[in-house]
């Protein structure tokens, strides 16, 4: 282990003297880390230690957001500035995760644009403009969640429902592949996962009546390798009465086996979209992800049923596709309370105490879930980091209020968790609303809520940072914010974390205490997860400044990067 | 002028240049020009602008036009007279055009309130920055008369191919459709 930090230690001083080019054709490519700028598997399955880079679009394969590097901490933060901002082209929503290899940042924007910068300037060095085709049908802006890198390549979903593979040095295509019909309904803004030269995306859509999935490509190639479907033919379930927290969610069960004997298994146009990436397990070649809500969202009257696997935590064999677990939280949901935020590996105690490998999940109910990986089965659940008031209220013709309202709790949001002081980290919206129902037959594309849920403007709205003991399950501190939630969280060695506001404020927190320790005005939105690097013995903290279309915060076109000022 | 477009219908339904076996791209828009402007701004107020608007979402429309889904006593037998690929070739065409500039102004009080209820219905999530992309329509810049009629449309059931508009704008007072239709013809 020594020889090997001392080689990638001289591949780094490298890179010093020379400049990344020069670096790359100095560095021998038989080293552990290749040349640096190509991703090996290694360097993927290492990324939770590796304190250069950000390889993965929640940080490493585990999902935990948990950065390595301790330059800046809680004693220095106060002297973080903006070391450069690079403007794009599009000026609008923005929730890209930026990816950083060996000194190059790749971030994406709206409508599937992509962007290679120098992470120590802000310099461009390509920009991608995808060919977006005439037909894309998305619900909550024409976002997208960044890329992903393995190889010499970069790899991102569009709206309208393609995966490209781009060259990294060029941003030149080098395949795209139809992940499936755009005109259905389905489209992409998730950031792909990869790994062991598979390409693994989701799909949205579960406001339009498609059938959910989570699908492995091949990456040199694009050919399809597996299809696991988030609806199963059989989505019936168990007739659940109560949800993952133990409230009666005031089924008609009766009512629903009627309209199943007459109308029978509503599996084809069921939803279940896969809005973020799978947690990677690399001991057991499994990948565990969280599959979205039921369509059309509010109307159960045509989905009789528990309509599985909705509102799921499910694992399944990573280079099969095959299912190994579920665990489901709201059956037959009529809320668009699903389960959005990506799923964290860690090390959890279990209820007599004992360390246990164990997911965890931020539920748009407001609730961090903690799961035992090898059954998906609960632990335990959290304290609600949101107030919970007259969950559950079914939907009515004229509107019924309840909060959490459909934004969540936590939307898709990522968690990061300090693994040392076992603490996840979520950020919440406090957002009442009224569910009205009103049904409608399957509009073949068209958007399909089947109903609809309204934000009640006179009645206050804001957001937390929550802290959230995953061991125990209390809420460790929480920290109210101006407005609603949306975007992402960092935490760091440094004992920091970072997350942005809806008005332009983006903070660190001391993670233990949640002190807010810095803030920075970014002038739009700071609706975008967080990411961390070093270059040239920098620890920089990057993210977009882009605003947010589901909120309606103040859009931008900003990349952010800070350091320490010398 | 409605009774106009009514008179146009019922002739085009007896006139065999459109008819598919001789369907010429020229006639066809022509015939949609009567009523919608020779250079994009249409002839009453309420009519939609259809220049430069999104290509799905014209397509879309013709074919709810044609199946009924949209119920018009105008548009439907004339949409009906076309195939889907005529249908393209329609929407290919005015998508291309400019969207034209039309005159609208905003009453004191209208930005909030229409601001509140933009929030309120989550517009933006959809509609985003309000140019319309595929199968979303633009709201910028459109006429006030046709934003209103097709918001009450929606409200009241009288527009039925986007069904889940209908709980939405239900959540809307008569005040705050007003105010959102000057607010975003001003955009």
């Amino acid at each position: 282990m020594k020889l090997l930090r001392f080689t990638l230690a001289a591949a780094m001083a490298a890179t010093l003297t020379g400049g990344a080019v020069s670096a790359q054709e100095e560095t021998s490519a038989s080293t552990l880390y290749g040349d640096l700028s190509h991703v090996t598997q290694d360097m993927l399955d290492r990324a939770a230690g590796d304190g250069n880079n950000f390889l993965h679009t929640n940080g490493n394969y585990h999902q935990t957001r948990y950065y390595p590097a301790r330059q800046i901490n809680t004693d220095n933060v106060r002297g973080l500035r903006p070391a450069w901002i690079f403007q794009t082209e599009i000026v609008d929503t923005m929730e890209t995760s930026p990816i950083v290899v060996n000194g190059i940042m790749y971030v994406t924007t709206a409508f599937n644009h992509v962007y290679a910068l120098d992470a120590r300037t802000g310099r461009q060095i390509w920009h991608h403009k995808h060919n977006m085709g005439p037909v894309t049908t998305y619900c909550c802006g024409p976002n997208n969640r960044g890329v992903a890198v393995s190889g010499d390549r970069v790899f991102m979903g569009t709206l309208d429902a393609k995966l490209v593979a781009l060259d990294a040095k060029t941003g030149k295509q080098l395949w795209e592949t139809q992940i499936a019909d755009p005109e259905l309904g389905y489209s992409e803004t998730m950031a792909p996962t990869v790994v062991n030269d598979m390409v693994l995306i989701g799909t949205n859509g579960g406001e339009y009546g498609i059938r959910g999935f989570v699908k492995a490509f091949d990456a040199a190639t694009g050919e399809l390798k597996w299809t696991f479907h988030t609806i199963p033919e059989n989505s019936v379930g168990v007739w659940a009465t109560h949800d993952a927290t133990g409230r009666d969610m005031l089924r008609d069960i009766e009512a629903e086996k009627a309209a199943l004997a007459k109308m029978g298994d509503p599996y084809e146009t069921l939803g279940g979209g896969v809005w973020q990436n799978p947690a990677v397990d690399l001991e057991t070649n499994r990948i565990y992800f969280v599959v979205g809500n039921p369509s059309p969202d509010l109307d159960g009257s045509l989905r009789p049923g528990d309509n599985l696997y909705t509102d799921s935590l499910v694992a399944v064999d990573m280079n099969t596709g095959e299912y190994i677990c579920h665990f489901q939280y709201i059956a037959h949901d009529v809320w668009d309370l699903d389960a959005v935020s990506p799923p964290i590996i860690t090390t959890v105690k279990d209820g007599g105490g004992n360390d246990v490998k164990g997911i965890l999940h931020a539920g748009k109910t407001g609730y961090v879930y903690v799961h035992k990986a090898d059954d998906c089965s609960l632990i335990r659940f959290s304290e609600p980091m949101v107030s919970q008031e007259g969950r559950w209220t079914l939907p009515t013709a004229e509107g019924a209020r309840m909060l959490p309202g459909a934004n969540g709790g936590v939307e898709w949001s990522p968690m990061a968790i300090d693994p040392n002081l076992h603490l996840s980290y979520a950020i919440n919206l406090h957002q009442p609303m009224t569910y009205t129902v009103k049904s409608s037959p399957y509009p073949e594309g068209k958007l399909w809520l089947g109903g609809s849920f309204d934000v009640i403007p006179e009645e206050e709205q804001w957001g937390n940072v929550s802290a959230v003991d995953y061991n125990t399950g209390k809420i460790r501190w929480k920290v109210r914010t101006e407005q609603p939630m949306i975007g992402g969280i960092l935490a760091t060695a440094g004992g920091l974390v970072f997350t942005g506001e809806g008005n332009g404020l983006f903070k660190a927190y001391d993670s233990a205490t949640g002190s807010e320790l810095w803030r920075f005005q970014a002038g739009a939105g700071v609706n975008a997860p967080p990411s961390s690097y070093t270059v040239d013995g920098k620890q920089y903290i990057v993210v977009a400044a882009g605003g947010n279309a589901q909120l309606n915060y103040k859009r931008g076109n900003n990349i952010i990067a800070f350091t320490l000022a010398d | 002028m409605r009774h106009l477009a009514a008179l146009i219908s019922a002739s085009l339904a007896a006139t065999p240049a459109v008819a598919q076996d001789a369907f010429v791209l020229e006639d066809a828009v022509a015939l949609c020009a009567t009523c919608h402007g020779e250079e994009g701004k249409p002839i009453d107020p309420e009519y939609p602008i259809i220049w430069g608007e999104q290509y799905f979402y014209i397509y879309t429309q013709l074919r709810d036009f044609a199946a009924g889904r949209r119920a018009s006593d105008v548009m439907t037998p004339m949409a009906a007279q076309f195939s889907r690929d005529q249908m393209k070739a329609i929407a290919e065409y005015f998508a291309a055009r400019p969207w034209p500039t039309i005159e609208a102004s905003m009453e004191e009080g209208d930005a909030a309130i229409a601001e509140k209820g933009i929030t309120g219905g989550q517009c933006s999530a959809c509609h985003g920055k309000w140019q319309g992309d595929s199968r979303i329509p633009r709201l910028a810049g459109r006429q006030p008369g046709y934003l209103r009629k097709t918001m009450h449309d929606f409200k009241n059931e009288v527009r039925t191919n986007a069904p889940d508009k209908t709980s939405t704008m239900k959540q809307l007072d008569d005040q705050t459709i007003d105010a959102l239709a000057r607010y975003l013809a001003t955009l």
